[in-house]
């Protein structure tokens, strides 16, 4: 970096992928397209950097040559203090000077890549390799940025959401999502039946929200990474509505917790219906998001995905109907189940406002 | 607010929805066009993602904002101009779905394309590709064919907005349209077979149904009527489920008993909307082959319990009925035959009777025109079971007992039907005898009041005269004639204000009298118990009626009398009986002239009677027939009035030709009777006339007893002919005198012919001289003159021809 224009200038270039069948991904970096090279946690991060001299004859000289790897949690309203957890350095070259172009091969052997690089609407992590030339009063100093995906094992756990929620003698529905921790490919499955209908519903849609989180709950950012018709029209009691959303097409990261102390990223998926006066009546529920290891989809997997999701409890009121039981007889079972608050003590929130508000 | 502004209002309203709806039609044809065009080029350039872009959207127009002009408008289309935009898109999409196949065909593979379409953020748009891609999937095999069904149906339950759910569906239907699995097993599972094309049709039917009934209850209660026409304008969209379960080759009686059927009934009656299931239970009678309905005749019927109270029964039925009469599959097995199960008349008639008992509201007129359907089913599909005809009757009675439902008003409904309903066995029998076998037939049609009892035996009469019926027997006479009692008889219940046109109780009267020349028996001793049996039903009920009645009954009774004669030989007694006849009928006529009749009517029938006596001429006859020509001038002399000499006329005529029967004693009174009777006549011409014609009472006849050597009073003849003469001077009009001279002259040359010694050839010159000498005075420029001069100028002719005969004469 030469702080005055002038001085002796020289070009770095990084060599990562030698071989070119390292995946790449796009990431938005001050409004411009930049291709990323992907690694995983544990790989080697290694390569060729290439220095060329601006004006062929020059000399520069040094203090050494330093090639730093860097994790770092960035925090844009406070770009100063960055939060770096991992750091591996080595010299390149002992202080001599550089008359000619050179280039040297480096590697950092099985590198820890605890956290998914992250681009966030406040905070960013992110992994980089720096090289720096010493110089007794101004260094010069060039960084790659690399992006790193983690990849998790299948979830132990993964049971399904389900859930019955409503507004009193107006509204009274059931849903259930097939899982509560979704890879990023995965298609979530699902169904909504409807316990009881008096309002005049327009549409029901299914919107994903992204919800990021700096600090203890100080800084929140929610954005709507999706929106998707999953019912047009009005239905009637009794009806289920069958849910498929693919979540491929859709900019999404894994969920991250805490990651070191200083932000989070949490999805929700929001069920969002709409009646004829506009008054939305909406649910939101938090699901998990993972990266799963292999990109193509195995052939069960897709036929699962085309499955339409039958709930344990859809089986039972299938058998129900089969077996003539009277409707009113039904509607008690119904109706003893659905004051039952969620979790969270929430009902069915009735806004007349955006489903992107705070809760 | 009055109520003609708010209509007015209403009407404004109305309009301007129109001109927008027109509007919003026009600009979403115009930018599917766009769409379309853009998709074609996309597609020209085998870019693909592109042409689904633009294919997604073209569908957006089927949705309820739709983006034209890079405007989101709301889209209220009526069903029928949805319909017009669902065409053209879907016209459009099929290039999409064509250039799919090209492509996969050769060897273009897009991964997941199935799972792409699904990524439009629009339900509308997302579901008519995700099917356009889903059917390509089905077409190169690429998929299991299974699956992609299954998933196809269920995923459009996303779409609950009526019209456009059932368009889509619709879209569904026709896309798989060919594409079912149709196989009762399959090599490959995963492609299915007949269970998953059931379970397909079935889902997508009761879905589209839920829809469609749904439609009812949406919006304002004064739409109701446009709503309903609506509605009837979609239901074709309902029905071709139906088609297509139909058109599925696999589906045998007993897939269609024991899964089809019963899950369609089911969605049927559980819809509970009386359009729908009119229409449902209609359209399951008419795409199904009639083998199917026969096996399952019973469920369809119980299911016809369940129905909403507004469904029209009656017309249900009566297809499944007119199904069944029409049919040429067996309706009954061999085993059916011999009474081990119930015959398809028993279902129907038992479960009719249930669907009945399930509606305490049913109107009684419906009632009886759901029996009158089976009747129909038990006539023409059994036509040797006239029990099944008897029982349908009998429930039917029993239901207007039940309800004391008697004497039904004629132009109530009630009535229209039962008359509608009695009139089946008369004119699919074309054999009015078998109703007679009919238990409960009199039975039922006596509930009818006078009116309506009077038009059933109109029409039955007009029938048994259409189709000829031979009423043999005399029971069936009887049976035949206490059916028709309201035509004979006065009823009781006959309404005191009753009034008839007198030309419609000609009519009717006339019928009966037809009716009279249909029974004949074989048997002439029957014969002869008909025509008193009838006798005794025409009775004494009111003379208008016997006027009609009792005459055609007369000269059955001069056939039979004829037919006695011709099996003489057969028949030793055959004398007694018909001296027996004629005694009725001698009976019977004086029944006319007691009614106090016109007494022409009796006259002519003694006359008649008195010929055809002696022309039948039986051992002792010659009393009787003395009864009768002499009745015959009794009446003359004392009730006929008016135009004499043309009775007197018929009176001479029949004595000539019956005299020959008589003794000396009855032929002299006879003969004498006419001569003073003829000379009493009023007018001289007449006079003359009459007399003339006595004349023949005298010559040519055959006195029985002179062995058949005629009897020839030529005396008498001669004196006649002088009578008349002298009548003939005293007439005052010399016409009328010339033209009876000119009638006498050939009286004379007729006798003188005929050599009577009495009659000589200076009477004829003499007559012939007058003739000549009034012929001078007369106006010869009159019409009539000219004619007589004529025929006197034949006379003469004759005589020149003749002149060895008539030698002497002075021409």
């Amino acid at each position: 970096m030469s702080l005055f224009g002038f001085g002796p200038g020289c070009d770095i270039d990084f060599e990562l992928n030698r071989s070119g069948n390292r995946k790449q991904v796009e990431v938005i970096e001050d409004g411009k397209k930049i291709e990323q090279l992907v690694y995983y946690d544990g790989e080697d991060v290694g390569g060729t950097i290439h220095f060329k001299l601006k004006k062929p004859g020059a000399k520069i000289e040094h203090q050494g040559i330093r090639l730093e790897f860097i994790g770092q949690v960035e925090m844009y309203y406070d770009r100063s203090n960055h939060h770096v957890f991992t750091t591996l350095s080595k010299f390149l070259a002992y202080p001599g000077e550089i008359t000619e172009n050179f280039s040297i091969d480096f590697n950092f052997p099985s590198v820890d890549k605890p956290h998914e690089s992250y681009n966030g609407a406040n905070v960013k992590l992110r992994y980089f390799l720096r090289v720096t030339i010493i110089r007794r009063f101004s260094n010069i100093t060039k960084e790659e940025d690399i992006f790193v995906h983690t990849l998790s094992a299948y979830p132990e756990s993964n049971s399904s959401i389900k859930m019955e929620v409503g507004i009193e003698d107006c509204l009274h529905i059931e849903f259930e999502y097939n899982k509560s921790k979704y890879h990023l490919r995965d298609a979530i499955i699902g169904k909504i039946y409807f316990l009881l209908v008096r309002i005049k519903v327009k549409y029901m849609e299914l919107a994903i929200i992204k919800r990021e989180i700096i600090g203890d709950n100080a800084q929140n950012e929610t954005e709507t990474v999706a929106k998707y018709e999953i019912m047009d029209g009005a239905p009637v009691k009794g009806e289920s509505i069958p849910i498929r959303l693919f979540l491929g097409p859709y900019d999404l990261t894994p969920t991250m917790r805490d990651v070191q102390k200083k932000f989070s990223v949490k999805y929700y998926l929001n069920l969002v219906l709409v009646d004829e006066e506009e008054r939305r009546y909406f649910k939101q529920q938090e699901i998990v998001l993972w990266r799963k290891a292999d990109m193509y989809k195995s052939k069960q997997e897709r036929s699962d995905q085309m499955q339409v999701y039958e709930s344990a409890q859809d089986q039972l009121r299938n058998q129900l109907e089969k077996q003539h039981i009277s409707d009113g007889q039904n509607k008690n079972k119904i109706a003893n189940n659905r004051v039952r608050h969620d979790e969270n003590g929430d009902l069915l929130n009735n806004g007349d406002d955006s489903d992107d508000e705070e809760e | 607010m009055p109520p003609t502004n708010a209509s007015n209002t209403h009407n404004m309203a109305s309009t301007s929805s129109n001109l927008t709806q027109d509007k919003q039609l026009q600009d979403a044809k115009v930018s599917i066009k766009t769409d379309a065009l853009l998709m074609k080029k996309s597609l020209d350039k085998i870019e693909l993602l592109d042409g689904i872009k633009h294919a997604s959207d073209m569908l957006n127009k089927l949705s309820s904002i739709a983006k034209m002009n890079n405007v989101d408008v709301p889209m209220q289309l009526s069903p029928k101009n949805y319909y017009e935009i669902y065409m053209n898109v879907t016209d459009e999409l099929r290039h999409l779905e064509t250039f799919m196949i090209d492509e996969f065909q050769k060897g273009f593979k897009f991964d997941d394309l199935y799972e792409l379409v699904q990524y439009s953020p629009a339900i509308i748009p997302r579901l008519y590709l995700l099917i356009t891609v889903g059917t390509v999937y089905i077409k190169i095999q690429e998929y299991s064919r299974k699956i992609i069904l299954k998933d196809l149906v269920e995923m459009c339950r996303g779409v609950q907005h009526p019209l456009r759910g059932l368009f889509l569906r619709n879209y569904l239907l026709q896309c798989t349209k060919n594409l079912l699995p149709d196989c009762v097993v399959s090599d490959n599972e995963e492609d299915g077979d007949i269970n998953d094309s059931i379970e397909f049709i079935l889902l997508n039917f009761s879905e589209m149904n839920k829809l469609w009934v749904r439609m009812q209850h949406q919006g304002h209660t004064r739409m109701k009527e446009k709503r309903e026409q609506e509605r009837k304008e979609l239901r074709l969209l309902v029905g071709t489920n139906l088609v297509r379960l139909s058109q599925l080759e696999s589906i045998n009686v007993d897939l269609y008993s024991s899964t089809v059927l019963p899950r369609l009934l089911e969605q049927v009656v559980n819809c509970n909307d009386e359009i729908a299931q009119e229409y449902l239970m209609e359209c399951i009678i008419q795409v199904f082959p009639d083998e199917f309905h026969v096996k399952t005749l019973e469920m369809y019927l119980k299911a016809c319990t369940n129905l909403h109270e507004d469904v029209n029964i009656r017309n249900v039925i009566t297809s499944l009925v007119d199904r069944f009469i029409k049919t040429t599959v067996k309706l009954d097995t061999d085993e059916t035959a011999t009474e081990q199960q119930a015959t398809i008349f028993d279902i129907f008639s038992r479960q009719i009777s249930e669907i009945i008992s399930s509606r305490p509201n049913m109107a009684v007129h419906d009632i009886v025109a759901l029996h009158t359907t089976v009747l129909n089913l038990a006539i023409k599909c059994y036509p040797d079971r006239i029990d099944y005809v008897d029982k349908v009757l009998e429930i039917t009675d029993t239901i207007f007992n039940n309800m004391n439902l008697d004497h039904i008003q004629s132009n109530s409904q009630v009535s229209k039907e039962l008359i509608k309903m009695l009139k089946i066995p008369i004119d699919l029998y074309k054999d009015i005898l078998k109703l007679l076998r009919i238990k409960y037939y009199t039975i039922l049609y006596e509930h009818l009041d006078y009116v309506g009892r009077k038009t059933m035996c109109q029409y039955l009469l007009n029938n048994a005269l259409e189709n000829e019926t031979k009423i043999e027997s005399p029971d069936d006479a009887d049976g035949l004639l206490q059916l028709i009692n309201p035509l004979i008889v006065d009823s009781s219940d006959k309404p005191a204000d009753y009034e008839q046109d007198a030309e419609d109780f000609i009519e009717e009267q006339t019928l009966v009298a037809r009716l009279i020349h249909l029974m004949q028996s074989p048997n002439l001793d029957e014969q002869f118990l008909i025509i008193n049996l009838a006798r005794k039903h025409f009775g004494a009920f009111g003379k208008d009626r016997i006027r009609y009645t009792l005459p055609p009954l007369v000269f059955r009774a001069y056939e039979l009398a004829y037919n006695y004669k011709q099996t003489s030989e057969q028949d030793e007694k055959w004398d007694k009986k018909c001296d027996k006849i004629f005694k009725f009928c001698f009976q019977t006529i004086n029944a006319l002239i007691k009614a106090e009749l016109p007494a022409e009517l009796a006259f002519r029938l003694f006359l008649n009677g008195s010929q055809v006596l002696c022309e039948i001429a039986y051992e002792n006859c010659e009393n009787i027939l003395y009864e009768f020509i002499s009745q015959a001038i009794a009446l003359y002399d004392e009730d006929i009035a008016t135009n004499k000499f043309n009775s007197i006329s018929l009176i001479i005529g029949t004595c000539q030709k019956i005299l020959h029967i008589f003794g000396e004693e009855n032929c002299d009174s006879l003969r004498q009777n006419c001569v003073n009777r003829a000379a009493k006549l009023l007018k001289k011409p007449d006079q003359c006339r009459a007399v003339a014609l006595c004349t023949n009472l005298f010559w040519n006849c055959k006195p029985r007893h002179s062995d058949g050597v005629s009897l020839r009073d030529a005396q008498k003849v001669n004196e006649c002919l002088k009578k008349c003469v002298k009548i003939a001077a005293q007439c005052v009009d010399t016409s009328a005198q010339f033209e009876l001279h000119v009638e006498i002259l050939n009286y004379y040359i007729h006798y003188f012919e005929m050599q009577n010694e009495n009659i000589t050839i200076d009477m004829l010159n003499e007559l012939i001289a007058k003739i000549k000498q009034d012929s001078t005075g007369l106006d010869k420029s009159q019409n009539e003159c000219q004619m007589i001069l004529e025929q006197f100028d034949r006379s003469l002719n004759y005589m020149r021809k003749k002149s060895i005969v008539f030698d002497g004469i002075l021409f």
